[in-house]
């Protein structure tokens, strides 16, 4: 394995989330935390001005929503596969509910299917109540063996 | 500018997406640039950052940062394909992910507003580094026409 595979499996086996983050700068630059709930692992993108796509109004910009629930899902399948690399994304796709407001974001992750190759995900952005989410995504990652981890994941090449 | 301005005067093309980017904090956060807007398939262009990397180590940008580019982007192309300053919000957007982006190189988006209804407007973006024939990442979007200003 890799060292940054050893790594990313460390970070897992010892739930330090931070860690597993600062691995992945784009997560690292939205903010993202990994938080429980309980048994259920939540994630959270905290709020700042940088993130806005609507001045006027105020609103997130959807495409910091649709990263933050890809990221969330990649995080979630990275965590409960105990993945030596990031899964690498396939699709992705989102629903937009609601505007978002300029508060924090919360993505509850629900993994549909994780076989031998593909996982399958959806997610939940939800901000101050969860009865009001403010979007839905889905997304399909390519799994690793822990052998072929060297390999660089290059579809459609 | 009001609502009768005229979308096909290169000139309004070029005000719109000047201000296209003022008005989108966050687009301005990553640096996306608008690069071309005189036809109705438009391209915007977002420079390498060490922030946009999924695998440092492989040298590979996330593929999330395309979404938020291909959001923007296709945005833009329906804003300046409908009439007036009718402004847009996005209903959803699918990305499928060709092959990954590679480090140190910008990503070019290009997008066209390819149908519009009286309430609805679809667009398509392909996402590349350079060569079109290699796209990154493909997307589709629809937009609703909220019936508002952008100004209002």
């Amino acid at each position: 394995m890799s060292a940054r595979g050893e790594r990313v499996r460390a970070a897992v086996a010892a739930a330090d989330y931070a860690r597993l983050i600062a691995a992945i700068p784009y997560a690292g630059y939205l903010g993202i935390g990994v938080e429980h709930d309980g048994e259920a692992r939540r994630y959270r993108m905290p709020y700042r001005d940088e993130l806005i796509g609507n001045a006027r109004k105020s609103a997130l910009h959807g495409g910091t929503v649709a990263g933050f629930l890809e990221l969330a899902m990649q995080l979630d399948v990275l965590i409960a596969e105990a993945q030596p690399r990031l899964p690498y994304a396939i699709d992705f796709a989102i629903d937009y509910w609601r505007s978002a407001g300029p508060h924090d974001c919360i993505a509850d992750c629900r993994l549909i299917r994780s076989g031998r190759r593909l996982a399958q995900v959806q997610a939940e952005c939800w901000q101050q109540s969860r009865d009001t989410p403010v979007a839905f995504a889905r997304a399909d990652f390519l799994l690793r063996a822990f052998d072929d981890d060297d390999t660089t994941p290059a579809p459609g090449d | 500018m009001g609502e009768d301005i005229d979308k096909r005067d290169p000139a309004v093309r070029e005000t719109i997406a000047g201000r296209f980017n003022r008005m989108i904090p966050h687009n301005q956060a990553i640096g996306l640039q608008v690069a071309d807007v005189a036809g109705e398939r438009i391209r915007t262009t977002l420079a390498y950052r060490a922030d946009f990397l999924g695998d440092p180590e492989a040298g590979l940008w996330h593929t999330a940062i395309g979404t938020t580019a291909a959001d923007s982007t296709c945005g833009l192309a329906v804003f300046l394909a409908i009439s007036g300053l009718e402004s847009v919000a996005t209903i959803d957007l699918r990305m499928d992910y060709l092959r990954p982006a590679v480090a140190g190189r910008a990503l070019e988006i290009e997008a066209e507003c390819y149908h519009v209804t009286q309430c609805v407007a679809f667009a398509e973006a392909t996402l590349h580094q350079g060569d079109r024939e290699r796209p990154t990442a493909r997307c589709t979007a629809a937009f609703m026409r909220t019936g508002r200003s952008v100004l209002a």
